[in-house]
């Protein structure tokens, strides 16, 4: 352990000389040990992926405030955990922003239904003029009569998005309809 | 070649040597030196109170300049180590300034208990924060711009010391000039304003320390 954490010191300080190849291979160490810390925090492989290639780009940002006279993991951790506070902060606003989309939605789809003086035929024109994610999901679910927990099977998205996906199409066909 | 790979060989082609930054010890030595030039260049302005040597005398106003250079050492420190990722692994110097903080109040309460039957308040009132932030200006200008240059993590924290740093600054050149015993004044126009207006370096950190 203490083999390793040396090691990456002197790679670290061969790296702010400039060089390239002790550079990379300190870069792949840390990436190494960084993935199990983020793995434990994030449930999607895609999202560790995307969050280590981030904190890589922050390490070579920050790298000349690393002088060597200090040891290197708690530098590296620090701007990791900054860089992952950022990414969950990102990530819960996105979470309660889709929440109230969804309260909004649950709050005015069934009126919407119900009252439609639209048959989906009649305005299949302006649904076609939607983006093409939302027009098809529409026309799953009211020209196929799928469910939207159906729809969300059938196009690998989550039941939620594509209730607020509908929500905004119909939104926008409200508006053009009242025109 | 993964996406990690042509991750890794983009950073990698980007690097060549590096200067490295200054130390804290470089950059708190830095700061310091600039504010006492700058208390003195703006003392040469500003004028010193014509009682400043009898003023020395008094244990308390004393003892509060003397604090109020402690705060300024202190908060000065702990921003020049909020500037670096990991704090330069010396998290716990960054709580200095509390203490600094702690004993100030204590000192200014004995202040406002000795000062019976109250010296006479000035005529003039929210001028004295007005001086206090002009004064600090170019000090938080020139702190922020030094901490822009390195990768602080604690970007809020680091906000609140410089600010407090430079009204620091602004407070002792000012009552260095200013020539008045009321405490009240004091505490109504310098040190609530100053206090109040460091947490702007909440929002200001976040702001300006984006890396």
């Amino acid at each position: 352990m203490a083999k390793t954490s040396v090691s990456l010191e002197m790679l670290m300080q061969q790296a702010l000389t400039g060089d390239k190849r002790a550079y990379a291979d300190l870069l792949r160490d840390t990436a190494q040990f960084l993935r199990p810390y983020l793995s434990k925090r994030l449930s999607a492989a895609s999202d560790v992926d995307d969050l280590l290639q981030e904190i890589l780009v922050s390490i070579h940002k920050a790298r000349h405030t690393y002088d060597g006279k200090r040891p290197y993991k708690p530098w590296v951790f620090a701007i990791a955990h900054f860089r992952l506070q950022d990414y969950l902060r990102t990530y819960y606003a996105d979470q309660l922003r889709f929440a109230s989309e969804i309260g909004e939605l649950e709050n005015t789809l069934p009126a919407d239904v119900t009252n439609s003086d639209f048959s989906y035929e009649s305005i299949s024109g302006e649904v076609n003029q939607l983006p093409e994610k939302q027009a098809a999901i529409l026309s799953l679910m009211h020209e196929e009569g799928y469910t939207a927990k159906e729809v969300a099977a059938k196009i690998g998205m989550k039941e939620s998005a594509v209730k607020v996906a509908a929500f905004r199409a119909y939104k926008i066909l409200r508006e053009k309809l009242s025109k | 070649m993964d996406a990690m790979e042509k991750q890794i060989a983009s950073l990698v082609a980007d690097a060549d040597s590096v200067q490295l930054a200054p130390s804290p010890l470089t950059l708190w030595l830095k700061w310091m030196g600039i504010a006492a030039a700058y208390i003195a260049v703006s003392l040469l302005f500003l004028g010193v109170r014509s009682d400043v040597l009898e003023s020395m005398h008094n244990a308390l106003f004393l003892a509060e300049m003397g604090l109020l250079i402690a705060i300024v050492i202190t908060t000065a420190l702990s921003a020049s180590l909020l500037a670096y990722p990991d704090i330069y692994q010396r998290s716990r110097w960054t709580l200095a300034p509390i203490f600094m903080f702690v004993i100030f109040v204590g000192v200014i309460a004995l202040a406002w208990q000795a000062d019976n039957p109250p010296a006479p308040l000035p005529v003039h009132s929210y001028q004295c924060s007005l001086t206090i932030a002009v004064l600090a200006l170019l000090p938080a200008a020139w702190m922020f711009y030094s901490m822009r240059q390195l990768a602080s993590t604690h970007r809020r924290f680091a906000g609140v010391v410089t600010m407090l740093s430079a009204f620091s600054i602004g407070a002792i050149t000012l009552r260095l000039s200013e020539q008045t015993n009321s405490i009240i004044h004091v505490i109504e126009w310098h040190y609530l304003p100053m206090v109040g207006v460091a947490w702007l370096g909440v929002w200001l950190g976040k702001q300006l320390l984006k890396w």
